[in-house]
C-alpha cells in the first residue's frame, strides 16, 4: 500500500502540458509566431492599402532627379534622389560631429565650474545647466531661429570682413576647403604613413618599458603621417595605378557566377550554424566529458540548425535577388574606387574657395562657392548644442563627485599642484564614471539634430520629407531614415564601448 | 549622607530646545567683506574669474530683460489676449464651464495625493527668508536695469535718428516707484522673518503643502489686485469686436472660477487629511488619477450624445451578458480545488479571445470591438483566477473586480464611439493647446509604464525568443528620433490598417509616444531589475513561490524603488518630447505660439509676434520639468538609493 503510493507519486516526468521546459518553449513560440502573424499581416495590409492608392514602394526614386534644391550642403542642386539624401545625410553627420566636439567642451567647462569654490561662477553655472535642460530643445531651436532671423537684408557690401565672411538674414557664408582630385591618392599615403607610425610607436613604447629611457611614443606617430602627408601632397599621382587594380578587381568580381555566390552563401550561413552548435558543445565540455545536456540545450541548438537552415534556404531559394544585388553593388562600389583613382586626377587633394554673391537686380545671394552655414544650421547648432552641454555638465559634476575625497587628498600629500591633482588624478577618475552616460547623450545630440525640420535646415529628414511629398514613397523613406540613424547610433555606441573598455581598471 | 538626586548629573533643558533636532549650532555668518573675500576674491585668478563671469552675468540679464521687455518689438498683449487659445484651443467658451469642472476635479485628486503624502517634509523659514530676499533683489535689479521707453511721435510711431537707431527716452524713476516698493516689500518680509525668528528660522518647518497652497493663493489674489489686463471678443451689430483694456484687472469668468479652484483644492485637501487613515482610501486616490484623464476628455470635455436606444438594446445586454456570464465562469475558476481543468479552460478563453481577432481580421465574422476586448480581458481574468482562489468572500471580490473592469471599459469604449454634443467637435481634433499636452503626457507615462516593465523583464528573462524580441524593439526605437517615429505613426498607421478600422491622427501619434517612451522605461526598470541580488532570487525560490509571485511580490517592488529616481527623469523627458508634436501639425501650445499667433491679423494683429508665445512656452515648460526634477531630487533621498 505505502509502496504503491509512493510509486505513483514519482513518475518519471510530468504530463507535457505541465513540463517547464516545453510550456516554456512554447509559450516563446507562439509568441514569436503571433509577432510574426501581425507583422505579416499588417505588411500584408499596407501592400493592399499601398497598391490602392497608386503607392510605390520601390526605390526607383533613388535615381531620379527629385526636382527640388537644397538649401545647403555639399551640393545645392542634386540630380537624384539618392544624392539628395545624401546631402541631407551629410548635413545630419556634419551638425553631430561639430555638436559633440562643441558640447563636450563646454560641458566639461561648466561642470567644473559648478564645483568651483567662487560663489558667482558656480552659481553661473547652476543658472545656466537648470535653464537649459528644463526647456523643451525645440523651444529652444525656434527662439533661436526667431532671433536670428530678424538680422538684416543680404547685401552686397554685409560682412565684418570682406570676401571671407558674409552674415545677413539668410545666414552665414565662409570659405569652404573640399576634397578635391587628388584626395584618394593621398589618402594611400596618409595610410602609409599612420602604418609605419604605429610600428614606430611600439617600438618607442618597447624601449621605454625595457630601458626606462624618457621616449616620444606619440611624437614619433605623429611625425611620421606628417612626413608622409607632405610628401604626398607632392607626390600623390604616383598612386594613380590604383585605378587599373580596382577595375581589374571588379572584371573579375562581376565574372562570379551568381549561382555560385549563393551556394558560398548558404554555405557560409550552415557553418556559422554548425559554428555555434560545435561552441556551445565546447562550453559544456568537462574534462569527465561531455556534461548532460538540458532539453534547453537541445531546444538551443535546434533552433540554431533551423536559422542556419533557413539562411540558406533564403539565399538559395526565397530570395535569390540578394545575391545579385550583392553581385552588383559590389562592382559598383569597385569601379567607383576604380574611378576615384582615375588617371586625370592630377590636381590638388584638398582645395578651398571663397564665398561669393549673386546679385540679380536687387536680390542678392550666396554663390555656391562658399560654405554656406544658413540660420536653420545656427539655429539647431546653437540649440543642441548649448541643450546637450547642460546635460554633459551635469554628468561631469557627477562625475567629479564619484571620485573619492582621498583621491585629491593623496595626490596633495605627494605635492601635485591643484592643476596637476586635477589632470593626473581627478579627472581621469571622473572620466570613467561619466564616459558611458556621455555617450548616451552624443546618441540625444544625433538624434535631435533631426529637429532641424522645424527651422527648415536641410537634414536627413528634412530632405526626406521633401522627397517624400515629391515622390510619395513614405514608407521607402522612412526606412532609409530608421537604417541611418541606426547606423549612426551603432557607430557612436561601439566608439563609445571601445573607449570604455580601455579606459576600465584592469583588474586581477 | 548627599542626596542621591544630587549624583546624578541634571542636564538643564531649555523651553526653546525642546523639539529641536541635534543640528550643529549655525556657523557664525561671516561679514560681509570677509565673505565677499573667501568666496570671491580669495586669490588673483579669482578674482579675475568673478568680475569676468560677473560681466557675463550682468550682460546676459541685461540682454534678456531687454530681449523680454524691448518696448520696440515686444507686445505681451499678444500673450495675454490668446491666453484661451494657448490653454484648451479651439474649445468653445459658451462650454466653459466643463473646463473649469474638469480642472476642479483634477486639483481634487491633488488635494487628496498631498494629504495623502504625510512625509513630503518642509521648508524651514530661513529658506523662505532666502527666497523672498532673492526675489526682492531680483526685482529691484530688473527695475534698475530695464531701459527707457522710445520715442515715439503722436501715432505711435517710433523715431530714428540718422545713423538709424530709435531714439531712447530717459529712465523716469518715478514711473518705476511701484517696482521700489514691491522690491522694498519683499525686503521687509525678509527681514521680519529672519530677525524676528532669530535662530529658530532654521528649526520651524512650514510643511511643503502650505507653501504650495500659499503660492497658488497668491496667484490667484494677484488677478484680484494686479491688472492684468482684460482681452476678448464682445458681439456688437452681429460682428465680433475685439476688447482691449490694458489697464484692467482680468475678466470675473477668470477670476472668479480661479478663486474657486483655489477654494476646492483647499477643501478636497482637508478632506483628504480626514480620510487618509481609511485604508481604502489611498486606493481610491490611486484609481482616480488613472480613470480621471479618460473620463475628462471622453465624457466632461467631449460630453458624447448616447443613442439610447442603441445603448438599452445592445449596450447593456452585452455588458449584462459579460459580467454575469464572465462572472460566473471566474468563480468557478478561482475554486481552490479546480486543478488542471482550469488551466485549460483558461487556455481555451485565451484561444477564443485570439480567434475573434483573427476572425476580424481576416473578414470572417462581424463582432463589436467591444466584445473582442471583452473576450481578451475574460482570458486575461481567467489566467490569473488560480492566484486568486480562496473562500467565498475572496472569490467574490475577484468577481466584483472582473463587473467594475468591464463596466469601465464598455462605458469608456461606448463614450469614445458616440459622437459629441457640442458643436463643432465631432472628432478628436478638438484636443490643443497646453491641455493636449498635459494629455499627451500622461497617456504616454501611464501607458508606457506597464509596457515598459513588461519589455524589461521579457529582456532580462531566460527565454532567449522573449530576450531577442525585447531588444530588438527597445534598440532599434531607441536607435532612431522621435520625430521620425511621429511621422511613421501619422503618415504610415492608417496604410498598415485593416479596411473599415480607423486610429485618428491624434490616436495615432499618442500610440508611437507611448512606444517610443516604453522602449526608454524598459532601460530604467531593467537598471533597477540588474540590481537585485541573487539571493532574493533565490530565497524567493526557497519558500517555494512560483515565477509569478517571485517577480512580483519580491523582485518587481524591489526593482521599481531603485528605478524610480530616473522613471521621474523620463517622465521630464516626456513631457519636454511633447513639444515636437508642433512640427507634424497637432496644435499642442507650442504650434499655436509658433504658426498661429504670427500670422492673426484679425481681430487684433499680431503678424510677427513670435518670440512673446516662444518665451511664454518656455517659462510653462521650465516651470513643469523643474518643479518634477527638484521633485525627483527628493525622492532621491528620502527612498535612500544606493545608501540602504
Amino acid at each position: 500500500m505505502t509502496d504503491a503510493t509512493l510509486a505513483g507519486s514519482q513518475p518519471g516526468r510530468p504530463p507535457f502540458y505541465r513540463d517547464a521546459t516545453v510550456v516554456k518553449w512554447f509559450a516563446q513560440l507562439v509568441t514569436l509566431l503571433v509577432v510574426l502573424g501581425v507583422m505579416f499581416f499588417l505588411a500584408r495590409e499596407a501592400g493592399d492599402n499601398l497598391s490602392a492608392k497608386n503607392i510605390a514602394t520601390d526605390f526607383d526614386f533613388l535615381n531620379i532627379n527629385p526636382g527640388f534644391g537644397i538649401s545647403e550642403g555639399i551640393d545645392t542642386d542634386p540630380d537624384t534622389g539618392g544624392r539628395a539624401l545624401w546631402v541631407g545625410m551629410v548635413n545630419t553627420l556634419r551638425m553631430a560631429a561639430a555638436g559633440i566636439v562643441v558640447a563636450t567642451i563646454l560641458g566639461i567647462i561648466i561642470g567644473i565650474a559648478r564645483l568651483s569654490n567662487n560663489w558667482m561662477v558656480n552659481r553661473a553655472a547652476g543658472i545656466y545647466i537648470e535653464a537649459l535642460r528644463n526647456i523643451p530643445v525645440l523651444v529652444q531651436i525656434l527662439l533661436y531661429a526667431a532671433i536670428l532671423g530678424s538680422a538684416g537684408r543680404l547685401l552686397q557690401d554685409t560682412g565684418p570682413i570682406e570676401g571671407w565672411v558674409i552674415r545677413s538674414a539668410k545666414g552665414l557664408a565662409l570659405p569652404r576647403v573640399f576634397i578635391a582630385d587628388g584626395f584618394y591618392q593621398w589618402a594611400i599615403w596618409l595610410l602609409i604613413g599612420a602604418a609605419i607610425g604605429w610600428f614606430l610607436r611600439r617600438q618607442q613604447v618597447a624601449k621605454r618599458d625595457a630601458t626606462g629611457q624618457i621616449t616620444y611614443p606619440n611624437i614619433a606617430l605623429l611625425g611620421s603621417v606628417l612626413v608622409f602627408g607632405i610628401i604626398g601632397w607632392f607626390a600623390h599621382p604616383v598612386f594613380g595605378f590604383f585605378t587599373s587594380i580596382f577595375e581589374a578587381l571588379g572584371d573579375a568580381y562581376g565574372k562570379i557566377p551568381q549561382g555560385a555566390l549563393q551556394i558560398l552563401l548558404a554555405v557560409a550561413s550552415l557553418a556559422i550554424a554548425a559554428w555555434w552548435i560545435k561552441r556551445f558543445l565546447d562550453q559544456r565540455r568537462t574534462p569527465a566529458g561531455l556534461a548532460k545536456l538540458t532539453d534547453d540545450d537541445y531546444f538551443r541548438m535546434i533552433f540554431a540548425g533551423l536559422g542556419g537552415l533557413l539562411g540558406a534556404l533564403l539565399f538559395l531559394v526565397l530570395w535569390p535577388g540578394l545575391s545579385s544585388w550583392i553581385l552588383n553593388s559590389g562592382q559598383d562600389l569597385l569601379y567607383l574606387l576604380s574611378d576615384k583613382f582615375g588617371n586625370g586626377r592630377t590636381g590638388q587633394p584638398i582645395d578651398a574657395m571663397k564665398p561669393t554673391l549673386v546679385g540679380e537686380g536687387t536680390l542678392w545671394n550666396y554663390g555656391p562657392q562658399g560654405l554656406t552655414l544658413s540660420v536653420g544650421f545656427a539655429a539647431v547648432f546653437l540649440g543642441v548644442t548649448l541643450y546637450t552641454a547642460a546635460f554633459i555638465a551635469e554628468i561631469v559634476r557627477g562625475g567629479i563627485n564619484a571620485v573619492p575625497k582621498g583621491q585629491g587628498e593623496a595626490a596633495a600629500a605627494i605635492g601635485l599642484s591643484r592643476m596637476q591633482s586635477l589632470r593626473q588624478v581627478v579627472l581621469p577618475q571622473a572620466f570613467r564614471v561619466s564616459l558611458p552616460p556621455i555617450g548616451n547623450q552624443y546618441l540625444n545630440l544625433t538624434k535631435n539634430t533631426s529637429l532641424g525640420i522645424a527651422v527648415g535646415y536641410a537634414d536627413v529628414v528634412n530632405t526626406g520629407s521633401t522627397v517624400l511629398n515629391q515622390t510619395g514613397r513614405p514608407l521607402s523613406v522612412i526606412a532609409i531614415w530608421m537604417l541611418f540613424y541606426l547606423a549612426c547610433s551603432l557607430t557612436i555606441s561601439v566608439v563609445v564601448n571601445w573607449f570604455n573598455v580601455r579606459m576600465k581598471i584592469v583588474e586581477r | 549622607m548627599t542626596n542621591a538626586f544630587e549624583t546624578i548629573p541634571m542636564r538643564v533643558v531649555a523651553e526653546e530646545d525642546l523639539g529641536k533636532p541635534d543640528l550643529p549650532p549655525e556657523e557664525p555668518s561671516l561679514p560681509p567683506g570677509e565673505w565677499l573675500k573667501k568666496n570671491l576674491f580669495s586669490s588673483v585668478g579669482n578674482t579675475i574669474l568673478t568680475i569676468l563671469v560677473g560681466a557675463l552675468l550682468f550682460w546676459a540679464f541685461r540682454g534678456l530683460l531687454d530681449f523680454a521687455f524691448n518696448n520696440a518689438e515686444r507686445d505681451w498683449t499678444s500673450v495675454a489676449a490668446n491666453m484661451r487659445l494657448f490653454l484648451t484651443f479651439a474649445y468653445p467658451v459658451d462650454q466653459y464651464v466643463r473646463v473649469w469642472v474638469s480642472l476642479a476635479i483634477l486639483l481634487s485628486l491633488g488635494g487628496f495625493s498631498f494629504a495623502l503624502t504625510r512625509n513630503i517634509g518642509g521648508i524651514t523659514l530661513r529658506r523662505i527668508a532666502t527666497w523672498f530676499f532673492t526675489t526682492g533683489a531680483l526685482v529691484l535689479a530688473a527695475t534698475l536695469l530695464v531701459k527707457g521707453p522710445l520715442e515715439r511721435d503722436a501715432d505711435g510711431v517710433l523715431i530714428f535718428n540718422e545713423e538709424n537707431e530709435a531714439i531712447r527716452n530717459a529712465v523716469v524713476w518715478a514711473d518705476r516707484s511701484i517696482w521700489f516698493i514691491v522690491a522694498a516689500a519683499l525686503f521687509a518680509i525678509a527681514a521680519a522673518i529672519w530677525f524676528g525668528f532669530g535662530d529658530r528660522r532654521r528649526f520651524i518647518f512650514i510643511p511643503t503643502h502650505y507653501v504650495l497652497y500659499a503660492m497658488f493663493g497668491a496667484a490667484v489674489l494677484s488677478l484680484f489686485v494686479v491688472k492684468y489686463g482684460h482681452y476678448g471678443l464682445r458681439e456688437a451689430d452681429g460682428a465680433l469686436v475685439p476688447v482691449m483694456e490694458p489697464d484692467s484687472l482680468v475678466a470675473r469668468s477668470t477670476r472668479i472660477p480661479w478663486l474657486v479652484m483655489w477654494v476646492v483644492t483647499g477643501v478636497a485637501y482637508f478632506v483628504g487629511t480626514l480620510l487618509r487613515s481609511r485604508g481604502w482610501f489611498k486606493g481610491l486616490t490611486g484609481l482616480s488619477w488613472l480613470l480621471a484623464p479618460p473620463f475628462i476628455m471622453w465624457v466632461i470635455l467631449r460630453d458624447p450624445s448616447f443613442d439610447w436606444a442603441h445603448v438599452w438594446s445592445t449596450d447593456i445586454p452585452m455588458f449584462a451578458a459579460f459580467a454575469i456570464g464572465g462572472g460566473a465562469i471566474l468563480f468557478w475558476l478561482s475554486k481552490p480545488d479546480l486543478g488542471e481543468i482550469g488551466r485549460i479552460i483558461a487556455f481555451g478563453l485565451g484561444i477564443v479571445a485570439f480567434l475573434s481577432f483573427l476572425s476580424g481580421a481576416l473578414g470572417w465574422m462581424s463582432m463589436l470591438q467591444k466584445a473582442r476586448i471583452s473576450f481578451v480581458l475574460l482570458a486575461m481574468f481567467a489566467l490569473v483566477a488560480h492566484n486568486f482562489a480562496g473562500d467565498r468572500s475572496a472569490r467574490l471580490r475577484f468577481v466584483g473586480a472582473w463587473i467594475a473592469t468591464i463596466a469601465i471599459v464598455h462605458y469608456f469604449v461606448t463614450a469614445i464611439n458616440t459622437p459629441s454634443t457640442l458643436q463643432g467637435i465631432q472628432s478628436d481634433t478638438f484636443l490643443g493647446g497646453f491641455l493636449f499636452t498635459l494629455f499627451a503626457a500622461f497617456v504616454g507615462l501611464v501607458v508606457s509604464f506597464p509596457l515598459g516593465a513588461i519589455l524589461a523583464l521579457a529582456r532580462t528573462s531566460k527565454f532567449p525568443i522573449f530576450r531577442i524580441l525585447a531588444t530588438t524593439f527597445i534598440e532599434v526605437v531607441r536607435g532612431i528620433p522621435f520625430i521620425t517615429v511621429l511621422f511613421f505613426f501619422s503618415i504610415m498607421l492608417p496604410l498598415f490598417l485593416p479596411e473599415g478600422m480607423e486610429v485618428g491622427e491624434i490616436a495615432g501619434v499618442l500610440i508611437g509616444l507611448v512606444l517610443f517612451s516604453a522602449a526608454y522605461m524598459a532601460e530604467n526598470i531593467r537598471g533597477g531589475l540588474q540590481s537585485i541580488r541573487r539571493g532574493q532570487f533565490e530565497a524567493a525560490d526557497a519558500i517555494g513561490l512560483t515565477p509569478t509571485q517571485r517577480t512580483g511580490l519580491i523582485v518587481m517592488p524591489q526593482a521599481l524603488r531603485v528605478s524610480i529616481p530616473p522613471l521621474v527623469g523620463q517622465a521630464i523627458s516626456t513631457y519636454k518630447e511633447t513639444s515636437l508634436f508642433a512640427i507634424i501639425g497637432i496644435f499642442d501650445f507650442l504650434r499655436i505660439a509658433n504658426n498661429v499667433i504670427p500670422n492673426q491679423s484679425t481681430p487684433i494683429n499680431f503678424v510677427g509676434h513670435k518670440r512673446e508665445g516662444l518665451l511664454f512656452v518656455s517659462l510653462i515648460y521650465f516651470i513643469g520639468s523643474y518643479a518634477m526634477s527638484k521633485y525627483s531630487q527628493k525622492l532621491e533621498k528620502d527612498l535612500g538609493v544606493g545608501t540602504r
